[in-house]
This record gives structure tokens, sequence and C-alpha cells, in this order.
């Protein structure tokens, strides 16, 4: 099998990503790409002698973890035929319980990327292992013998035994340096923490305790990691069944638009540099009106410089408004809950901190029993600290282990000196990436999915990851060859990682005087992938007065000047490590649905102040540096402030290369709170480019389409019962009818559903240049439309999936019967009969029916084939797709109960999506059962049809939205 | 004392349906020379220019069975595009042709018989570039043939509630009959070429396809029965083919497509384009081929009287159009409505109306119906202004439908072009054909109006 150099992956002048939009009628037409990935498709064999426990045809789920920087995710793998083909939250976790983040469900296309690095390469020549490990030994021998230390880059270690295999690493090579650097680490919440209780731990927020919440610049339902957890609680409670249901109230404070600030029930947009000003001026109404016992050693005097009503006016929000909220918080006590988001200043967390103290939130919304203790992570300054000393030439050697400091660094220049100064690097990790350019020994890693780890959740909870294929490529697990090297550089080590795994689990994790032999324990614990075990709980943080002075000062003087940069994780990208997945590029932003592209989000205010539209391409300066990025005109953004998604312009592997914007450079090296700046200029240089957009219209007109009640409104609508009449005969169901009710109350507009469809139903990817087109194949889709004023609108999501029609007008015009209605109540789509005329999409008024207008499905490249569900059709070229209510999921469950001799349960059948649905919003299920869950849900008073109107019965019941505004409601913008 | 000889107004004067002597021997020899003779040069050209844009076109059809209609710019929502726009106004350029040939002949009107043969002939060409499109617009163009009810071991039939499928037959129907209609009308004109050519080759090709015509009386009474039969069927097709091309539209629920009004609406509009262009044609044919004296200055001004009846028909349509988006309070069709004449697409809603409206009411001056400059230039337009009214109906109501969220701009590309103007190459390489190869008179049914063609009793005349 040869294998082409994995570096130079890419044929000439062409990349995958831009190839995907060029296409061949087949895969061989573009034969770079495809050749260099040979997996041998060879014969289908059926297995002589069955695997023990392997059914062809059935399923195997492992349970494993995901770790993205500082989060680690419990997860379940769907594996068929000993490959990993879908990935869904592990339901045994506590907290997360079956659900988890859009990345984890589609980092199994990392997995099978062909970018993957398959062998060790030594100056860019593939070699053997025995050779690049003993090139690396040598390097750290030399550093050894010379006195010399030598730096290691990693991301956080969240895993137990992989610090203490560091720390044994350390053992053989004193001097060995550990940075261990996550570009997006709660820096500034950390420093907060530190300064305001003298520990640096992160809290878990029980939203299922909030009545009112209060966010600061904090996406806790969007980009924040434990999203999952925050939204299925937070859904909890708007999940209202009547007007005279209890609601909990969400005011968010942001600078940007996020999809928390789009479900808040109250939402100012302010510069993120003077919310600490109007949390402190929270404080001091609290205590002085509401008569709140501020923290004792805080003297009242030091709030006096803030005053709701003067942040009121100069912020140019309601006063009455910001009283309102001031009198939610004091009634909430302690089911209040104050938080603050990642990119906002260390000031604005102590005055979080103070608040939640306050009102006794602090230990009941606000928990941190058993929270992780601090992980250690470099701050942006610590980084250039330590890329300085690799500059002054202090290091003999550089190990990089799956981190990439060349993209993070926001200094380029002292990036590229201190490389060159550093005389040996090795890098180990998945891809050939910005940083395995530099080095001269680049070794391949397991991808998680092929590796051993365990990590520590929470204190009382600990995790495992295994295996679930066996290597796909000649790589190796990057502890294991730590191990070698330990091994090699004299220190006793095991055989090889599982061994170190199992053995530290069995000193230091199996329960002493447990009945159950070890191995028992293992086996269960791997099974179950969560193992809880009693923990001690943290005593409760009290609150230093001293910080919180500190903190006032540095509040009371906000800087005005310039515009604020809020820079934020990207939804899909992250900090820009998932940046070559196709589906995370093209997976539209939930607020701004833009894709494979990161715009400057800028206020419709600023935009006609400058004369900017959509396109227009601008530069931005701050500290020095500066980037031309385009911009897109955010309404709800507030007046100046500026933001963008990081995790865009990278500069290595197929589609990520050249993607959108990279904002690194202009982050803040000297601060905690590297992701917010101020000052920054924006001068127009008259370039423009098409932005990518999945959605291009942004208005309702006026339209049916989303409801979106006020708790008060809810109790004076009435259901419309009736059903228009037909001309055509009644459809009959005889033993199911499948529906689905999805409710907008809850629903957040995350996205993940969309990844599930796409991993579960082999839905493709196009490219931005299709998606210019309106050519994007995603089968459900997050709509998501503005009401109201530009400055301060209501935001409103709604998935829209082919809605199975009863009298479904797609059935009727397609000409050779390629669509049509099963007995069940779906509307079917038979692919092999597709010609492809078209009618049916232009008949479908909901626009769900997708098209292959060219080869999609041909230009994947083969290894990514390996991540198709071999339970779906992968479509060719000229045939219709669209979503099937994940018919294959039916049939499977069909199949069992009537194997079983008992009918199907209900909750069983579970779609895709609605199994990805951190907050429970999809359910599905028979609607002919009057017990379902769907059914009852169906008849809600809340429950109604899009485009009812047009008389063709639709089997998905949306429930309007109902929000909790306090008195007179609305939305406040500066 | 009045004169003998009244002079009648010019509306009452009797048609000069041709000028100048004219016997039957004359019209033979006029008529019947082209196909026996070289062409001149002009025609080579012509055809050359003709032949490469059709070869271009088809070219760009074998680069989309290729790589996917994904090369033309059809989007969500916008589906369909040139590709259907092209049917539509391929298909209504037909039906001129049978309206002249068929409807007119159950009339009994006597100027139909010059042109009668040529517009036929534009018919079928009409129909062949208009059937290319619902081949070659499906994303599977290899099983096409599914569109066809064919028996098969799988069971497996059309959809017979599909307005594609009607059109299939619609179409199917109409090419057929109107071919077997000409042809049966060739029949005498090819027994008069094989009697005069001296050619080995071409004495063969004429005895075959002239079926041993002898003009003999029994020959004429079938042949009378047979034309009159398939005009009475193909006069049917003047109305039905373009109502079940409409109803691809119609029956669908996208705003702005179904509406009641359009089949009407599309027939008098296919009538409109037919005529447009068989004016353009003729005029060129008069021109080049020197037969003025048979194809009139009086043929052309009852044609541009059609086509300005057509057009005020058409101006009522669009008032309709516009009222019905109206009193309908459907927000959705008013919506639309307001896309036609504003909006991304405003431009072409407004030069729709002008091109078919009010263009054509130039025609109300006789001068501007007689003088070429002035119906090449009202012809032109309406051409131009009946594709664009299908592109405002298909990609106008397509691109801003139910949801917002799924509008979308439509931009064609090159390709879509270029198969447009190959299909305009496919039109003319086949005119150009016919003007060389077979009398583009029906030479029989010009001499049955000629002076001493029917029988007179003294004193009067039947016409």
């Amino acid at each position: 099998m040869r294998m082409m150099n994995p570096i130079d992956t890419a044929p000439a002048g062409i990349s995958r990503r831009r190839f995907l939009a060029l296409l061949g009628a087949s895969a061989a037409f573009a034969s770079g790409v495809t050749a260099c990935s040979k997996i041998d498709r060879g014969t289908i064999v059926p297995y002589t002698r069955k695997p023990l426990g392997v059914v062809p045809g059935i399923a195997d789920h492992y349970a494993s973890t995901f770790q993205e920087g500082m989060t680690a995710y419990s997860v379940l793998v769907k594996t068929r035929e000993g490959r990993p083909i879908h990935i869904e939250g592990n339901d045994e976790h506590p907290h997360f319980r079956g659900k988890t983040s859009l990345r984890t469900i589609a980092d199994i296309l990392r997995l099978y990327d062909p970018d993957r690095l398959r062998q060790p390469l030594v100056d860019r020549q593939p070699v053997s292992w025995e050779q690049a490990e003993a090139k690396v030994l040598a390097a750290l021998k030399g550093a050894r013998n010379a006195g010399k230390p030598v730096i290691l880059f990693t991301g956080a270690v969240l895993s137990p035994t992989r610090r203490a295999l560091i720390g044994d690493f350390k053992r053989v090579l004193p001097g060995l340096v550990h940075v261990p650097f996550e570009p997006l680490a709660p820096h500034a919440e950390r420093a907060a923490a530190m300064a305001a209780f003298g520990e640096a731990v992160s809290p878990r927020y029980r939203f299922d305790r909030a009545a009112v919440v209060v966010s600061f610049d904090n996406d806790f339902l969007g980009t924040d990691p434990n999203a999952p957890i925050a939204v299925r609680e937070f859904a909890a409670w708007r999940r209202v069944s009547g007007p005279h249901d209890s609601m909990n109230r969400l005011w968010v404070f942001e600078g940007g638009m996020t999809v928390t600030g789009a479900k808040a029930d109250h939402r100012f947009a302010i510069r993120p540099s003077c919310a600490a000003a109007v949390a402190f001026a929270l404080a001091r109404t609290l205590s002085e009106r509401h008569g709140v016992a501020l923290p004792s050693g805080l003297k009242p005097e030091t709030l006096a410089a803030f005053d709701l009503d003067k942040q009121a006016g100069e912020l140019l929000i309601s006063a009455a408004l910001l009283h309102a909220l001031a009198a939610d918080l004091a009634r909430a006590g302690r089911t209040a809950l104050v938080l603050a988001g990642p990119s906002a200043s260390v000031e604005t967390h102590i005055a979080a901190h103070l608040l939640n103290t306050m009102l006794g939130a602090e230990g009941q919304t606000v928990e941190t029993a058993f929270t992780p203790g601090p992980v250690d992570v470099c701050t942006f300054e610590d980084l250039r600290k330590h890329v300085t000393d690799m500059k002054s030439a202090r290091y003999h050697a550089a190990l990089f282990w799956d981190v990439n400091p060349a993209y993070f660094c926001p200094d380029r220049a002292l990036w590229t000196a201190a490389v060159a100064a550093v005389p040996r690097k090795v890098f180990i990790g998945l891809h050939p990436d910005e940083t395995a350019r530099e080095c001269q020994i680049v070794l391949p890693e397991h991808h998680w999915l092929e590796a051993w780890g365990d990590y520590e959740a929470s204190a009382d909870l600990l995790s495992l990851q295994q295996p679930t294929i066996g290597p796909l490529y000649d790589t190796k697990q990057g502890e294991d060859l730590l191990l070698d090297l330990m091994r090699a550089l004299g220190g006793a080590a095991p055989a090889d990682y599982h061994e170190y795994l199992k053995a530290r689990w069995q000193k230091e994790v199996f329960p002493a005087g447990s009945l159950v032999p070890f191995e028992a324990f293992w086996s269960a614990a791997l099974h179950d992938g969560i193992l809880r075990r009693p923990a001690q709980p943290r005593s409760p943080r009290t609150l230093q007065a001293a910080a919180i002075e500190q903190a006032v000062t540095k509040a009371a003087t906000p800087t005005t000047k310039g515009f604020e940069l809020l820079v934020q994780p990207g939804v899909g990208v992250y900090d820009g490590r998932y940046a070559n997945s196709g589906w995370l590029q093209e997976l539209p932003d939930p607020v701004t649905r833009v894709t494979w592209l990161n715009p400057l989000a800028v206020s419709p205010a600023d935009a006609q102040r400058l004369n900017l539209t959509d396109g227009d391409v601008v530069q931005v300066e701050v500290g020095g540096r500066r980037i031309e990025i385009p911009v897109l005109v955010q309404p709800g953004q507030a007046r100046g402030v500026v933001s963008a998604a990081l995790g865009y312009g990278r500069d290595a592997l197929s589609v990520a290369q050249g993607v959108g914007v990279n904002l690194y450079p202009l982050l803040d090296e000297t601060s905690t709170a590297s992701n917010l700046r101020v000052g920054a200029a924006l001068i127009a240089t008259g370039k423009r480019v098409r932005l990518p957009l999945a959605q291009t219209h942004q208005t309702m007109e006026g339209r049916d389409i989303i409801r979106s009640w006020t708790l008060a409104e809810y109790g004076k609508h009435r259901r419309e019962e009736s059903d228009l009449p037909t001309l055509y005969p009644e459809q009959r169901f005889p033993e199911h009818k499948w529906g689905m009710a999805i409710d907008l109350s809850t629903c957040v507009g995350c996205g993940g559903c969309v990844i599930a469809c796409q991993s579960e139903n082999n839905v493709p990817t196009v490219g931005p240049e299709q998606v210019l087109k309106g050519r994007e194949m995603h089968w459900i889709r997050i709509d998501r439309y503005y009401e109201g004023d530009a400055e301060a609108p209501r935001v409103l999501h709604q998935p829209m999936l082919c809605q199975q029609c009863d009298n479904a007008p797609c059935e009727n015009v397609c000409p050779v019967n390629a669509t049509t209605h099963s007995a069940d109540g779906l509307n079917q789509m038979a692919y092999n009969r597709c010609v492809g005329t078209r009618y049916c999409a232009n008949n479908c008024p909901f626009k769900v029916r997708r098209f292959n207008f060219l080869d999609f499905t041909g230009a994947t490249p083969d290894a990514m084939r390996l991540a198709y569900n071999p339970e779906v059709t992968v479509r060719p070229r000229g045939v219709m797709e669209k979503c099937t209510f994940c018919v294959q999921r039916i049939e499977d469950f069909r199949l069992r109960a009537k194997a079983e001799a008992r009918p199907i349960r209900d909750g069983e059948i579970i779609p895709a999506c609605a199994a990805a649905c951190p907050a429970e919003a999809i359910v599905f299920g028979d609607l002919k059962d009057p017990n379902s869950a769907v059914s009852r849900l169906s008849r809600s008073q809340r429950g109604y049809h899009v485009l009812a109107e047009l008389g063709i019965r639709p089997s998905v019941t949306y429930l309007a939205g109902v929000t909790n505004p306090a008195g007179d409601g609305g939305r406040h913008a500066v | 004392m009045q004169s003998e000889a009244v002079l009648l107004p010019e509306a009452l004067q009797p048609p000069t349906l041709f000028e100048g002597p004219v016997t039957l021997g004359s019209l033979d020899d006029q008529v019947l020379q082209y196909p026996a003779r070289k062409p001149p040069a002009a025609w080579y050209l012509a055809f050359a220019f003709t032949f490469t844009l059709m070869t271009l076109g088809f070219s760009f059809i074998g680069y989309t069975f290729y790589m996917g209609i994904g090369v033309w710019g059809n989007t969500s929502p916008v589906f369909w595009a040139f590709d259907i726009i092209n049917f539509v106004f391929w298909v209504g350029i037909g039906h001129a042709g049978t309206l002249i040939s068929a409807i007119l002949l159950l009339f009994r009107s006597r100027w139909r018989n010059a042109i009668a043969r040529f517009a036929e002939a534009m018919t079928i060409f009409a129909v062949m570039c208009a059937a290319i499109f619902p081949l070659i617009h499906v994303g599977r163009p290899w099983v096409t043939f599914w569109l066809f009810p064919y028996p098969n071991q799988r069971g497996l039939w059309t959809n017979f509630r599909s307005p594609l499928i009607w059109d299939v037959f619609a179409v199917s129907t109409y090419f057929s009959v109107s071919l077997m209609f000409w042809y049966l009308g060739l029949v005498p004109d090819l027994a008069s070429l094989r009697d005069r050519t001296k050619s080995g080759i071409r004495r063969f090709f004429y005895t075959v396809f002239s079926l041993g015509w002898r003009g003999a009386a029994s020959h004429w009474q079938h042949y009378e029965r047979a034309y009159l039969l398939l005009a009475g069927l193909a006069t049917g097709l003047v109305l039905s083919v373009h109502s079940v091309v409409s109803f691809d539209f119609a029956v669908s629920l996208v705003p702005g497509w179904h509406m009641t009004i359009f089949p009407p609406y599309f027939v008098t509009g296919a009538i409109f384009a037919g005529f447009a262009m068989v004016v353009m044609v003729l005029v060129v044919v008069r021109e080049t081929m020197d037969l003025k004296n048979l194809i009139t200055a009086y043929h052309l001004d009852v044609m541009n009287k059609i086509i300005l009846a057509m057009s005020c028909l058409m101006g009522y349509a669009y008032l309709m159009e516009g009222f019905t988006a109206w009193y309908s309070m459907d927000q959705y069709l008013h919506h639309i409505f307001m896309q036609y004449i504003s909006g991304t697409y405003g431009w072409a809603g407004w030069l729709t109306i002008s091109c078919n409206v009010l263009i054509p009411q130039l025609l109300w001056s006789r001068r501007i119906r007689r003088s070429y400059v002035g119906m090449l230039f009202v012809s032109l337009a309406v051409t131009v202004g009946m594709w664009l009214e299908r592109f405002v109906i298909i990609v106008v109501s397509l691109h801003q439908d139910y949801l917002p969220s799924s509008w979308h701009i439509y931009k064609p590309t090159l390709v879509d072009f270029g198969i447009l103007f190959g299909t305009f190459g496919l039109f003319f390489t086949l005119v150009l054909l016919f003007a060389r190869v077979l009398p583009v008179i029906a030479t029989s049914e010009m001499k049955v109006i000629l002076p001493g063609a029917q029988p007179a009793h003294a004193g009067g005349r039947h016409e």
C-alpha cells in the first residue's frame, strides 16, 4: 500500500475544500486526492468464524471519553463491524445524561480525516518507529548530557494518569519544562476566582436550581463547553405546559449576539468593559434598596462610585428594567445565578462572585463541592514567556504533543525566531499542521477513538477512554511513546499505556478492601465509561473583600475609546483544531448563519456610520497588530463592539487552509482576559467578499412561521383545531403514525441536531462556493429570524426538517413515483427511482428537500467513507434527498419488536436529531398512541403547524416559544 | 355620375394574397426552384453560424451530463430556471404554426395558404428544441426514459397525477401530430419535385417520400380527408398542449404559480410568441428567396394584427394577475407580485410588460405594420419579452416563496446561456436546412387560391 507523503496531501493547486466544489463525475477524476488514500476496498467476505459478541448488522456501543480543552465528554461510540460510525452522549453520566456537544459528535470525522499523519516522518521522509524514536532519544539524551532543559508543550492535561506519566517522565528527564496550554482556557475566570476566593476552582453552575439567571457575556447555552448540561437544566424551566407554570428568567448583558442572548427574556447590548460597573451597581442597589447584606469585610463605601440609574443613562438602557432586575435578584435569593463569561474582564467575574455571595447563591446555584481541582494551564502571558525563552536558545529540544502553538501564538515573528533557535523539534499529533511543519521529527498519534485514557470529570466522577477501533494507520498513542522513551532513558515503565493505566487504577482508584476482583471492577468501569466514587466535598468558598476593592477601582474607569473587540470560540472550529472538518466548517453559525468564514460582527448603527455592508472587508488594528476581515452587520450587536470567531485562517491542512481569518494575532498577551481587546480601530479597505450564508433573508416578513409568546400572552391563546377540508381521501395509518413535536421554547438553536443528522445519514458537505449558491445539503436546518428593531431584535430559532406531510405536495408531482407515502405516516424517498426533475423540491413549501446538484458524495475521500452509516444509502449525483425521520432506526426497532413479539415502546425509537438535542426539544413517537409523549405534546395549547393554511397536514407540531419578561417585557439595547 | 368601379375603403377591399401575375406554372417554378439549386453564399454563412452555435450548445449539454445540474445556476429554492424557461419558450413558439395550419384551415381562411408550410415546419423545429429540455434538465439523464410509461417486470408505472407526465404526453402528441400533418401536406409537393428533378439521387428520395402520389382524384380525396382530420386533431392541441405545460406551474402550490388563469394565459402567450417568430423568419424568407409576391405585405399585416390582439390579451392577463394578487388577500401571492415589479428582478417584470404590452402597441399604426424595421423591432421585442415573462414567472416566483429562510437569488451561468443560444442555433439550422431542401410554400395549397383555381358559375364566385 503506497502512502503518499501526507504533508503534501493536496494535489497541486487544488485544496480539498475547493475540490469539493470542482468535482469530477467520479472520485477518480481527481487522482491526486484519492490516489493517496488507498484503502483496499477488496472483497466483502462474511465471517466464517464470527468473533464473539459481534453480529454483522448489529451495532455495538462502547463507552469512551473525549477531551476538548478543559472539558471531558463522556460518550457512547456506535460501531458497526468494528468501525466507529456515530458518537452520542453516555447516558450513565449523571450530568450530561446522554447528551454531548456537537463538536464531540462531529469528531468521528477526524478519525477518518484523510489528512491524518499515517507514519512517522523524519525530515519529511517516512521512517519506521524504531528509527524515529531513536532520533528522538538522541535528542533527549543529548539534552540530558549537555544539562540543557527540554520543553514539552501539551494541551491541558485533564487525565490524572497522563499527569502521572508526565511526572514520571520528568524524573528521567530532569529539567523538563512542561507547558500546558489551551487558548480557550478560562484564564480570566481563574484569575478572578484566585483573587476572590484564593483558589482557582471552576464551579459547576446549577441551572436546575436557578430561577433567575444573569449572564455577563457568558454564552452558557452556546459555545460554553458545558452547554449540553446547561441547556438541559435551563430547558426544564422553559418547558411550560400551561400559562400558570413557573418559568425562570434570563437576563443577558453582552457585547455580541449569542444564542444565550437570543434566549434571554431581557437582553442588554453593552460594551463588555462596562459590565463590571453594572454588576457592582446592582450589588449596591441590592444592598441599599433590597436589604441584601454585603459580605463581611466589605465596606459599603466601596460601591459608592456605582449607581444603577447613572449606569442606565450612560449605557442607554432602561433604568426601570435594571431596577426590575435588582428586584428579581433580591426575590430569588439563593435561586439566583450570576455568571460572567470567558471573554469578560476579571473585574466582571469578581463582581459576579460578589453578587452570588450576597444572594446566597454561592454554594447553591454555584457549586464547587465536587468540581475537579484547578488544572495547570498557561496563560498567553506565560506562553509568551516560554516562547521568548525558546528564542534565547535555552532549550535543546522541544516536544509538541497534540497542541498547535505555531497557530495559537499571537506573535508570529517571535514564534518563528523561537522555533529556529531550538535545535531539535519533535511533533506528536494527528495532523501535519502548522507546528508539525516546523519539526524535523513528526510522530503520528492515535486518535482518541483508538487510544486509552482516563479523565477526572469531577472529584466524584471518573471516566475512561478506550479504543473502539484498531489503529487505522501506523500510529502510536502519545503516552506509549513517552513510555518507550522513559524506558530508553533508564526509567522503569510497563510495556504500554494500557498497562500503565490499569496499574494506576489498581493502585489509586480501585477501592481498598473491595470484594470484587480488579479485573471485574475494571471491565465494569470500561463498560459504563463512568465510575462514581465517594469524595469529600470541598468546603464552601469565602469571598475576600480585598479583591472586591481592587476590582472596583478598575471597574470604575472603563475605556470608551475605539471599538471593543470580542473574540469568541468558533461554534464549530472551537480554537481552530477542528478547522479541517468539513462538517463543522459547513455548520452554519447559529446566529449569523455564515459558513466557512468568520466575519466581523458590527452593529447596525456602527455599520451605517462607517458605511459598511455585509461582505465589506475592513482592517482591524489593535495592540500594534492588524488583520483584514469581512464585515457582517449583526442586529443586536452592541454599539462600539465588534466580535468575531477564533479558529479560522489556518495555514495548513487541505480543508482548513485559508478558510476565514486568523484572529490569534489580535489576542491580548498581557492580560488574562485575552479575548477582549479595547481600543480597536476599524478602517474600510474597499475590498469585498461574498459571505457564504446558509440563509440570506433574515426576517419573517410578517408570516406566521415561529410563534413566540410571553407567559402573559400564553393564557390568551386558544388552539385552532380545525384541519382545512381536503379533496384527498383521508390517509389511513393502520398501525403507527410517526410524528414529531419540536418545542421552540426549549430549543436554543445550538445546531447539535444538524451535526448528528449529518453523521447518522451520510449527508455530504458541499464547500463554500456551493453554499454561496444555496446548495448546502443539511437535512435539518435551524432557521434564525430577527424580529423588531435592528438594534434590539428578538432572535427566534426554528429547526426545520421534512414535515412528512399527510397530503404531501411533493408526492403528487413526482413524475416517476420516487416519493410516496408509507403506511406509517412517512414520506418516503426512493433514491434509486429518482430521475431528478426537482419538481418535488419546487412544490415543497418548507424547502427541506436537498438536491445533489453535483457529485458531492463522489468527492468524498475514501478515508472519510469509513464514517458512513452502512444503514443509510449514499445518494449519487442527480438525486433528491431529505429527512426520513431516521427510517433506518424506525425499521431497526420495528424489527426488534417484531422479533421479540412485543409492541414498540414509546421513546424507544429516537432519531439522531432528537438523541442529540440537549434540550430534549425534539420528541419523536407514534401519534396513533394517545399516551405517547409526542401525542400529548402535539395536543398542547402551544402546538401549531407551520403553513397550516396550505392544508398539507404536516406531521411535525411546533410548540410556540414562551418568554418570561418582567412586567412590561421587551428588549433593550445601548 | 360615379364610375362603375367603386373604390372600396381598404378594409373592405379583397385581400392581396399575391401580387402580380401568378400562374400555376410560374408558382411551381418560383417555389420549387430552391430545392434544386445551390444556395447563395449568404446561406452558407448563416448556416455556419447557426451550426456553430448549435454545436456549442450541445457541448454545454454534454458538459452538463458529465458534471451535473450544478453547472447551471439552479439552486434551492430556484430548482427550475433556464431549463424550464427554455422549454416553455420553445413549446410556445410552436403554437403559431399549428394555429395557422390547423385552426385557420378549419376556418377556411385563404391567407394561411402561403405561410402554413413554413409555420408548421417552425412548429416542428420549435418542439424539437423544446423536447431537449425535459430530457436534459433531469439530474440523471441516463434514466430519463423512466418518464415514459413502458411495461416492465417491476410493475412500475409513472405517476399519472404529475403534470410532468402530462407534459410528456402532450409534447410527444404535439410533435407526432404536427409531424404527420406537415408531412402529409408535403406529399403533393414532393411529388411535384419528383416529377421535375433531373438528379437521380434526388428523384429516388422524392419518389420514396411522395408515397406514389399521382395527383389522381382519389388521392386528392384521401388527402383532403386526412388533412382535415389531422387539422382537427392539431386544433385541439393548440389549446391543450400549452395548457398542459402551464399545469406544471398551476398545479403546484408555489405562490405566483397556483392560479387558474395560467392555461389561457399561457396559450395566449404561446400564440403571441409564435407569431412574432413567424413574422421575423418570414420577413427574411420573403426577401432572400424573392417570394414577396406570394408572401405579401397583407400576410405580414394580418399576422401583425394578430400579434397586436394577443398583446392586448397579455396586457389583460397581467392586469388580472395584479388584481388577483390584491383580491386574494393571500400574503404570499401579494409578496410575489410585488417582486414581479420591484426587488432584485423588478427590471425583468417591467421589461416584460414593456416588450409584451407597450411596444406591440406600435402595431396599431398601419405604417409600422407594413414596415420591416417596425415589425422586426416589435417581433424581436415580443420574443425577448416572452422569454423574460417565463423567467419572471419561474425564477421570481420560486426565489422568494413561503419560508423566508430559504429565499435565495438566482444567477444563471455561462452554461445556461450557452444551452439557450445553442437551441436557437439548432432551430435556425433546421430552418435553413428546410429552406434548402424542401419547398417553403405549399404549392398545392397556393394553387387553390390562385385566380381561376375555383370553378365558378357565371356571375358568382365561390371562395
